[in-house]
């Protein structure tokens, strides 16, 4: 039983974000002036606009005072419009896999918080997503998975370090530089790429002005997603109470994320070259449709202990590589990508070795990235796998340059085994995990024996045959 | 409860009529595009006729070799001989069941199950109306009924 809040109604900033998708509207009276670089109607346009913000934010004003929310006693969320039709969203607490609460620094300024509902056996474009106070996120939050303060983890020292480094990630921060240009002004954009110009010119002093650049843009990306990744870290910590787990932390960007343990999807372990080198791993969690890049926490090796503790029930799978003769059997799929990568950037070279030999320094680093990728393709041919362990379901994944160990936690794991003539003849299965949310993972050629191994673990366990809280 | 169909004894495989609306569904886009292909040509309307017939034929091959089997945990799917595929959903994962009949299917005392878990979907077609009752009955009684 939880406490009942009453009928509440959202933050201000629920109406905001109606208006912040209606700002493409803005730009149709002004369509017409700067095509035709009419200013005389530019004044008409404006106020076209103005009386067009007047009634958006009429409309936004009644959508705030239409729809309201509701936490009952029985932990039943009841979402509600009331404006000429009425309709009702209930979310039970006991069907939710991960609440968020996110509070960027506009939010913080204004005292609202981003709430994101995760329920546990629906694909991710469900998730619910509510503005509310601060006050009434913490409120449901802690209504809906309370988390009493049992175990607690906050990484320090060396652990702080990794954990900043592991959580960078090149990609997404790509992703949102390139968003920022877009978005930013011109002036801004022109600085940027003036700054990056002039660092590219400096290294091109030792290097080729090919390689220069690409060096100076993967430095500086790096940079930024440290710089991200170092604002996750701070004032972070994670703990474990009540059958929930728990993180809080961040600096421009706040971030509390709380899991229902009986509700887990799975939990990962990635060993990137990083992690390897550092000794520390990140553990990264997938419950219902949440699904997120940022590592949960890392420990450093010999530590499994910390990992169980957080997570009960957590197990590692067991890293047996197989022998060249059991290898030599399975699909030459874990070569494929890196290997077309690699040839056609060895034919590049080769070209350029008599056509343009000094573009070759620049071809050569994704020739040599690719190589590093055959090789960890290469020990994904010797290592992944899958097969029960103690009382869980358990694989290994190779994907780019990272080995995923990976152990399943919920009883609503399907499997489909697939082959191939070839794979027949070899005796040999592609594994796919359907998880809960419509989420895959396909674990590939591994031995039919451990593909049936898994399908009779399912038919011979039940993960939750002796608990009380059984989530299906 | 009991269920004229013996599910404990017996694996649930399409029936040969069932089979048969199932051919029956896939040739018809190709009945409807095969004029077209005609209009291009006599050898491209026969090469697409011999394609769509080869098409009709997998389709047939392939529900031929459809079983389903209802263990005390799992319900399991096997399909296929060259390129066999095999589903293992774990019972109480599965939220909904769905059974529909066409007028065809109606004709063939066949049905097609549609099985749910929050993962996945399967879908078990041409099988007897009794077998689609007991399966989905059996499924969605929970452990207790099994």
């Amino acid at each position: 039983m939880t406490a009942a809040t009453g009928r509440r109604r959202y933050h201000p900033y629920f109406a905001l974000r109606f208006m912040r998708r209606t700002l493409l509207l803005y730009l149709v009276p002004l369509v017409q002036v700067l095509f035709e670089r009419d200013w005389a109607a530019l004044s008409t346009a404006l106020a076209q606009d103005a009386v067009l913000f007047c009634l958006l934010a009429a409309v936004s004003w009644v959508m705030l005072r239409a729809s309201s929310w509701e936490l009952d006693a029985d932990g039943v969320l009841r979402l509600r419009w009331d404006l000429v039709v009425s309709f009702e969203r209930t979310v039970q607490a006991s069907q939710l896999a991960a609440v968020q609460i996110e509070r960027p620094v506009a939010y913080r300024l204004a005292g609202a918080s981003r709430v994101t509902l995760y329920p546990a056996l629906l694909p991710k474009g469900r998730a619910v997503t509510l503005c509310l106070t601060r006050g009434d996120a913490r409120r449901l939050a802690d209504c809906l998975m309370p988390a009493p303060a049992e175990q607690h983890y906050h990484p320090a020292g060396g652990e702080r370090l990794a954990f900043v480094l592991l959580g960078a990630n090149s990609l997404s921060t790509l992703l949102l530089v390139w968003l920022a240009l877009r978005q930013g002004d011109t002036a801004a954009e022109q600085m940027a790429w003036q700054q990056l110009g002039q660092a590219a010119a400096w290294a091109a002093r030792w290097l080729p002005a090919g390689l220069a650049w690409a060096l100076t843009v993967w430095t500086f990306l790096f940079g930024v997603s440290l710089l991200r990744s170092f604002g996750h870290t701070v004032r972070y910590a994670v703990w474990r109470g009540g059958g929930v787990l728990a993180t809080r932390g961040g600096l421009l960007l706040q971030v509390e994320r709380r899991f229902r343990l009986d509700r887990l999807t799975c939990a990962e372990v990635r060993l990137s070259p990083a992690a390897r080198l550092l000794r520390c791993y990140p553990v990264y969690l997938t419950a219902g449709c949440y699904c997120a890049d940022d590592p949960l926490f890392v420990y450093r090796a010999g530590q499994e202990e910390l990992v169980r503790r957080l997570l009960p029930g957590f197990a590692l799978p067991p890293r047996r590589p197989l022998s060249l003769r059991q290898a030599r059997g399975r699909s030459p799929v874990f070569f494929a990508p890196a290997g077309a990568c690699l040839g056609f950037f060895l034919l590049l070279l080769l070209e350029a070795s008599w056509a343009l030999p000094a573009a070759v320094p620049m071809l050569a680093l994704p020739a040599v990235l690719c190589a590093v990728w055959l090789a960890f393709s290469l020990e994904g041919w010797f290592l992944e796998g899958a097969q029960p362990f103690g009382r869980r379901l358990t694989f290994v994944r190779q994907r780019r340059l990272s080995l995923r160990l990976v152990c399943v936690f919920t009883p609503a794991a399907a499997l489909k085994i697939t082959q191939t003539p070839w794979g027949v003849l070899r005796g040999r299965a592609n594994l796919t995990f359907a998880y809960p949310g419509r989420l895959h993972e396909t674990v590939r050629s591994i031995p039919l024996a451990d593909a049936d191994a898994c399908a009779a673990f399912l038919e011979r366990n039940d993960p939750y045959e002796n608990s009380q809280d059984h989530p299906l | 409860m009991e269920h004229p169909f013996d599910l404990a004894a017996s694996a649930v495989t399409p029936t040969p009529r069932g089979r048969a609306v199932l051919c029956v569904w896939v040739s018809l886009p190709g009945a409807v595009g095969a004029p077209f292909a005609f209009w291009q040509g006599a050898g491209w309307g026969f090469a697409f006729c011999a394609a769509w017939c080869a098409l009709v034929f997998v389709v047939w091959a392939r529900a031929c070799s459809f079983v389903a089997a209802l263990d005390e945990r799992t319900l399991t799917l096997y399909l296929g001989v060259a390129f066999p595929v095999e589903r293992v959903i774990p019972r109480h994962s599965i939220t909904s069941a769905l059974i529909f009949r066409t007028p065809l299917l109606r004709l063939a005392g066949a049905c097609m199950l549609v099985i749910f878990t929050p993962g996945m979907w399967a879908v078990l077609p041409g099988i007897p109306l009794e077998a689609a009752d007991a399966v989905s009955a059996a499924l969605l009684a929970g452990e207790d009924a099994a």
